[in-house]
């Protein structure tokens, strides 16, 4: 605030009519400066800002299949869609799975990649390219491939519950025992969405100054000490974009559930984008975009409260 | 507040917001009672002359890929027509037609799921089929039934899809086993089965996508149905459903079948392995065994009517044409329709695309009559059913799929499970 009153007291008085042309030639600056900015502010317009005000506006009225043709033939009905949200169970039930979703595999993603990352960066010297390709692969893979394969891996006689039963343990059907399903794509999902952190990671932890390690270990830190003391303080803004963009990854848990177990068994998998997209096939247009909003503000919240928890302090 | 910039910004934005939803609360108020849509008008009859012009038609899945082949012949008939097909996925098909009616650019015709007519149909995007275009009697009565909403036929039945049982020869050799016509025999023939060596007597879905397909006949074979005579009201709480629902989770409940859902691809392994007795398919199956089983399995396994109680209906599905209004080239989108429903043309395309025809003269022909498999579809066909053309039923059959589910693993009783399904059948109501 106090930017904006001191700065006309800055400014020296002009006579009339020089303040004129300049403010004229001051117009005619901005007139070019918007025209260089048009073809960006009309696309953002027309292809982002309209079809989002507009499917906010949509989530206030009744707009089913039955009105494609005729999109302003629709009744208001106000906030009857977030409340009808609210008392499907089922809804209930996505948004409770996708925070379980969201608090188990943010934190494991990004423990497993830091320490993946560490490993690259300190400990292992021989084959590191081959170990960062190899962890980088799931994330450039279809998804659709990566459901083939973890399809032969979860299914009742595949290849985890071979391995376990060496142990003389019988593994449950991983993807069709509601109990197991959830934590199955959790863990999948954090295999797939490793490779990402760990780049960030590696390069977050290059960035770290050389000189802090020597000088802790000058006075006698050890290595665990100097990981929390040195490493992580450096790498605060790097696990801040991580943790945000993961959530917001992990909020919009959909790929996982709709190539594996379509939201089943029992909706034990059923995500809110899941749910979404559910409501959308059936037609009803208002009441998917009342839900997509209500999963656009968990996000936002998300990510405000990541920013105030693991943002600058000085702030 | 560092940048003061971002002030009148967020005033300007907040602004168009309100301004955009106050236009739109403005302009949407009162929507009229048909639906929006104009009432459905049959146009003027279609001539015999050739067809002229461009027809642009969408197809789904293999039915795309391969229509251009068929298409060849009707453009050597009509010399000054060019058809265009246009090869869109299954996966998107929906959501394309949906946008496509929204924004006004629709082809000429298309290829439709026979459980979508009902959702598409009440936009008001579709013609009614003129009168006198086809013969109505000629068709399978279950397949008709899918073009038509509100008594208003919409297009013409493509090709059809039935489910019939396929079972283990070998196994039910052994158990000296017919195979089942009767709910009694079926239950005997699954534990047989079982009894063969087979960890399911017969494999079912214990719910998930599409599992409605496979309880639905059991209520149609005690002469049961989804909605009352009256086409407004769901009967879910009949005891037709009651009866469906339990002697479908019995064969769970008594280790009959496991619950676990086999997805394409898992299910041919397990019949040919003799992990499932049997289990229940449409015809593509029979050419996908064949395939897969190898010479020394193909008089190892045969197909039978779905067993039975009143009757022995099975589930129809399969693919429909429809023409849509805006349609440029109307006369020729009919002509174009009405030859692939003759006989001779659907004969062609079972060559073709291994698709049943839709119309019950074709079958007539020795290609099917004399095969032991596409005998047995052409008989179940005869007596197969399609659920209501209403539009909410992607979402009505949605909470079958629910419900069944929390019945076979447990979760619920008979009795609650169609209770909620009822109580949710009735606030998604029929969309009419």
């Amino acid at each position: 605030m106090v930017a904006l009153t001191a700065a006309p007291a800055e400014r020296k008085p002009r006579p009339p009519r020089e303040a004129a042309r300049g403010s004229r030639r001051q117009n005619r600056m901005t007139l070019i400066a918007w025209g260089f900015a048009a073809p960006f502010v009309i696309l953002f317009l027309v292809f982002l800002a309209g079809p989002i005000v507009g499917s906010l506006a949509m989530s206030f009225t009744d707009f089913t299949t039955r009105d494609l043709q005729t999109p302003f033939n629709v009744n208001v009905v106000g906030l009857e869609n977030y409340i009808n949200l609210f008392q499907d169970p089922r809804f209930l039930r996505s948004l409770l799975n996708t925070f379980v979703f969201v608090v188990a595999g943010v934190p494991l993603t990004m423990g497993i990649a830091l320490v993946v990352a560490l490993a690259l960066d300190k400990g292992i010297d021989r084959f590191r390219t081959v170990f960062r390709v190899g962890f980088y692969a799931p994330v450039v893979t279809s998804i659709v491939a990566i459901a083939i394969v973890w399809r032969f891996i979860l299914q009742p006689d595949g290849l985890l519950n071979g391995f376990l039963s060496l142990f003389g343990i019988q593994g449950p059907s991983w993807l069709q025992d509601p109990a197991w399903a959830l934590p199955s794509l959790v863990f999948m999902a954090v295999w797939r969405n490793l490779g990402t952190l760990m780049v960030i990671f590696l390069a977050g932890l290059q960035s770290v100054p050389k000189e802090h390690h020597e000088a802790a270990m000058v006075d006698g830190a050890n290595v665990f000490q100097r990981f929390t003391n040195i490493t992580i303080p450096a790498l605060r803004p790097t696990l801040l974009f991580a943790a945000v963009i993961t959530s917001i990854g992990f909020l919009q848990f959909f790929e996982e559930p709709y190539v594996m177990t379509q939201g089943g068994p029992l909706d034990a998998t059923l995500s809110s984008a899941m749910y979404t997209f559910d409501q959308f096939g059936f037609g009803n247009y208002a009441f998917a975009s009342a839900s997509s909003y209500v999963l656009f503000l968990a996000i936002v919240l998300l990510a405000l409260i990541q920013f105030r928890l693991l943002g600058r302090k000085q702030d | 507040m560092k940048t003061l910039t971002s002030r009148p910004a967020k005033r300007w934005m907040a602004a168009a917001a309100a301004l955009t939803i106050g236009t739109l609360a403005l302009a949407g108020c009162g929507r009229t009672d048909g639906g929006g849509a104009a009432g459905p008008e049959a146009g003027a009859a279609i001539d015999d002359a050739p067809a002229t012009g461009t027809v642009e038609i969408w197809a789904m899945g293999n039915e795309g890929e391969v229509l251009k082949e068929l298409a060849a012949a009707f453009e050597e008939e009509n010399p000054e027509a060019t058809i265009d097909v246009t090869a869109v996925p299954w996966d998107g098909a929906h959501d394309r037609i949906a946008t496509a009616i929204a924004g006004g650019e629709v082809p000429d015709v298309s290829m439709l799921g026979t459980t979508w007519v009902g959702e598409f149909a009440a936009t008001g995007a579709f013609e009614p089929t003129p009168d006198g275009l086809v013969d109505e009697s000629s068709f399978f009565e279950g397949s008709w039934g899918t073009t038509v909403v509100d008594d208003v036929a919409y297009g013409v039945p493509w090709y059809v899809d039935t489910r019939v049982l396929f079972y283990r020869t070998d196994m039910a050799e052994a158990a000296g086993l017919e195979p089942p016509a009767t709910w009694d025999e079926y239950k005997t023939f699954a534990q047989a089965m079982k009894d063969q060596g087979a960890t399911s007597g017969v494999s079912l879905p214990p719910g998930g996508f599409d599992s409605w397909q496979y309880v639905l006949p059991l209520v149609w074979q005690q002469g049961g149905d989804i909605l009352a005579d009256d086409g407004e009201t769901f009967t879910f709480d009949s005891p037709e459903w009651q009866e469906a629902f339990a002697f479908y989770a019995s064969f769970f409940e008594e280790g009959l079948a496991e619950r676990v859902r086999l997805e394409g691809g898992e299910i041919e392994q397990k019949f040919i392995s003799g992990a499932a007795g049997s289990f229940y398919s449409g015809p593509f199956h029979v050419s996908l065994l064949r395939d897969q089983g190898g010479p020394e399995f193909e008089d190892k396994f045969a197909v039978a009517m779905v067993p039975g109680e009143d009757s022995r209906t099975s589930f129809t599905g399969g693919g429909n044409l429809a023409v849509f209004n805006d349609t440029d080239n109307r006369d020729a989108a009919w002509k174009f329709v009405r030859w692939l429903s003759q006989p001779e043309t659907q004969i062609e395309w079972y060559g073709i695309s291994a698709d049943l025809p839709s119309v019950q003269a074709a079958f007539e022909d020795p290609i099917f009559a004399d095969d032991p498999y596409l005998s047995v579809f052409a008989e179940q066909l005869a007596d197969s059913k399609a659920p209501p053309a209403i539009p909410t039923w992607a979402q009505v059959s949605a909470v079958i799929d629910q419900q069944l589910e929390a019945v076979t693993r447990g979760d619920t009783s008979v009795q609650d499970a169609l209770a909620s399904l009822q109580q949710q059948a009735e606030s998604i109501g029929t969309g009419q």
